[in-house]
């Protein structure tokens, strides 16, 4: 899985734009205690720091863990009954040494304060380039090993910034990030609207829509390659929504073919166009469940703004939603048990998570304008768009409830989130 | 599709017209070549004005909007002017509404008379939604506010010079967070070219 020296795939056409300001809301009490020592360090000192405090950030964003660091370096000469005293139940040591220029050693050890043992460790050389990654998916290790289940840092964000430019001008810009917002690319700039960017399950695209040409299209841009944007196939409306299949071969979308809002899947490889609904109404934001054999999509045919789900296998389609006159914008949690989705609450519409089987709806927000759900791929937070002030903000909420850290950009707007599948 | 819906049950579902079919007629109508009904009845221009269904057909199969325009310096000029008169006409819907009521209809009538007694002119209805309620959903909601009203043209077989797009919410005319900015930005907006 990993690889002694990882080498980065590098950005064609971007250039380097502000880093959204990440503001960790709340952190809970009960997290779990977890201290995360200065590195010891032969050579630059100053990468021995970055790792340590990019994994405690990681570790603080989660929600799930309270990090902190020490005053000293801790060794593998641990007082394990003085952190006992501190009620810190793990300490993540590491050393790094520079071996030539770029390149470093790292060892890093986890260690559980009260059965005294070593949960993880790991040895390996780094090229400087790469040590945020690879401090990303060492936090993702040591998260597994102290939770029993994946973390997300190694894991990619997407989403639209839109900067007022005056005399009613605004730019739209398509970037991507590390999930935690580090490492910014702008992938596309843009006088009209880009709205819904999906990456697809390889990470090596980004499906999208855009207005440039005066309506709604769906494109497929590959921000890592010297490939040209694809445009998907449009009738004589809107073609929106797109929405990856979870083999990375087809994409499902809204097409209104004759002014008819369906959802057809489109396959890429052999351009086969399938129609997935055939309803009068607006049907729209469809999406996949992990397995492939669902969709779960927003529909008004009951008259009502309402979820449906869509067995492929069956034909079946089953509506999901009967809490409330408005509920949207669906997507599967990973484990296929679950939806978040976009739920009005008298006059406000917040994000709400949906237990598919029991039908029970839970309101995971208490703002006025929230939208775009979208799962941390570890299926533990949901990021979505609210407004804040008047300003468009990304937050994200633990599915247990709790707030955990808020993204927002000096310049304007951010809105439209989407968060990728682990890094292959 | 097209729902007409009595006065009564509808109260507020369609505003007027921010300006007038009349104050349109103003503009355009010195221009007599425009609404001259004797240019109107001339071979050439008929045949490239008035395309047969066969050519709407065709031109909505390949998805191309480009129309072929009167080489009549003078009714381009009189296109030219109306782009630039700058009077918007704006029909406005009820919330997650796309229905039009009798009296939207009767404005919508007038715009039909306008453009058969302006064979050159095409229209393009931009639909638009507030932003409540989600970004793709309002998409889709834009272009169903779009269709009913050019469901209405196409009663007068205008159908063919009616282009529909949707802008969802993405381009509100009042970038408030208030009923009177909701109000005023679900809205079907009607732009002759």
């Amino acid at each position: 899985m990993i690889k002694l020296v990882i080498v980065f795939l590098t950005l064609y056409a971007t250039a380097a734009v502000a880093v959204l300001e990440v503001t960790v809301l709340k952190k809970d009490e009960n997290a779990f205690p977890i201290v995360i020592s200065p590195f010891s360090v032969k050579g630059d000192a100053k990468q021995g720091e970055v790792i340590a405090h990019i994994m405690r950030d990681n570790f603080n964003r989660s929600g799930e863990f309270n990090a902190s660091s020490a005053d000293y370096i801790v060794t593998s000469q641990i007082d394990f009954g003085k952190w006992q005293a501190q009620k810190i139940e793990a300490v993540v040591i590491g050393k790094l040494e520079q071996v030539s220029e770029k390149v470093f050693n790292v060892e890093i050890e986890l260690l559980d304060i009260y059965s005294r043992k070593t949960l993880y460790a790991k040895k390996f050389a780094v090229h400087d380039s790469g040590i945020r990654r690879i401090t990303h998916y060492l936090s993702d290790q040591i998260y597994f090993a102290l939770l029993g289940e994946k973390g997300s840092f190694d894991t990619r964000l997407a989403y639209v910034t839109v900067v007022d430019k005056g005399k009613r001008k605004r730019e739209y810009r398509l970037e991507i990030s590390d999930s935690d917002a580090q490492n910014p690319q702008t992938i596309l700039r843009a006088a009209s609207p880009i709205l819904s960017p999906a990456w697809s399950p390889d990470q090596n695209k980004i499906a999208y829509v855009s207005f440039k040409n005066g309506r709604s299209e769906v494109f497929i841009q590959y921000p890592f390659m010297r490939r040209k944007t694809q445009k998907l196939p449009y009738f004589d409306g809107i073609a929106s929504a797109p929405a990856w299949h979870p083999s990375g071969e087809s994409i499902v979308l809204t097409l209104s073919k004759g002014g008819n809002k369906d959802i057809y899947s489109y396959h890429l490889k052999n351009d086969k166009l399938t129609r997935l609904t055939h309803d009068t109404g607006i049907d729209t934001e469809a999406s996949y469940s992990a397995d492939g054999e669902r969709i779960a999509f927003t529909s008004n045919r009951s008259g009502q703004v309402q979820v449906y789900i869509k067995h492929l296998k069956t034909g079946k389609i089953n509506r999901a939603t009967f809490n409330g006159s408005y509920n949207a914008k669906a997507v599967f949690s990973p484990d296929g048990k679950s939806l978040a989705l976009v739920h009005r609450v008298d006059r406000d519409y917040r994000i709400a998570l949906l237990d598919i089987e029991t039908k029970d709806l839970t309101i995971m927000t208490e703002n006025k304008l929230d939208e775009s759900p979208f799962f941390s791929p570890n299926g533990g937070m949901i990021i979505f768009a609210t407004n804040k002030g008047d300003s468009g903000v990304l937050s994200v909420v633990s599915i247990l409830g709790r707030e955990t850290f808020e993204l927002a950009s000096k310049s304007g707007e951010v809105r439209e989130p989407n968060w990728s599948h682990y890094s292959k | 599709m097209l729902k007409i819906i009595p006065l009564a049950l509808s109260a507020i579902l369609l505003s007027s017209c921010s300006s007038t079919v009349e104050e349109l007629y103003q503009k355009v109508a010195p221009r007599p070549s425009v609404v001259n009904v004797e240019d109107r009845a001339s071979a050439t221009e008929e045949s490239i004005i008035a395309p047969d269904s066969s050519r709407f057909e065709s031109e909505e199969f390949t998805g191309s909007h480009e129309r072929t325009y009167s080489q009549n310096s003078a009714l381009k000029a009189a296109v030219g002017e109306l782009k630039n008169t700058g009077i918007k006409f704006v029909l406005n819907f009820s919330y997650d509404g796309s229905e039009i009521n009798e009296f939207a209809t009767q404005e919508i009538i007038k715009h039909a008379n306008f453009m058969r007694d302006n064979p050159s002119i095409n229209l393009r209805l931009e639909g638009h939604a507030d932003e409540r309620g989600t970004r793709e959903y309002n998409l889709a909601l834009g272009e169903n506010r779009a269709l009913a009203v050019k469901e209405v043209l196409g009663l007068y077989d205008l159908s063919s010079r009616v282009e529909v797009v949707s802008f969802g919410e993405e381009s509100p005319v009042i970038q408030l967070h208030d009923e009177n900015a909701w109000q005023q930005n679900r809205r079907v907006e009607f732009i002759y070219q």
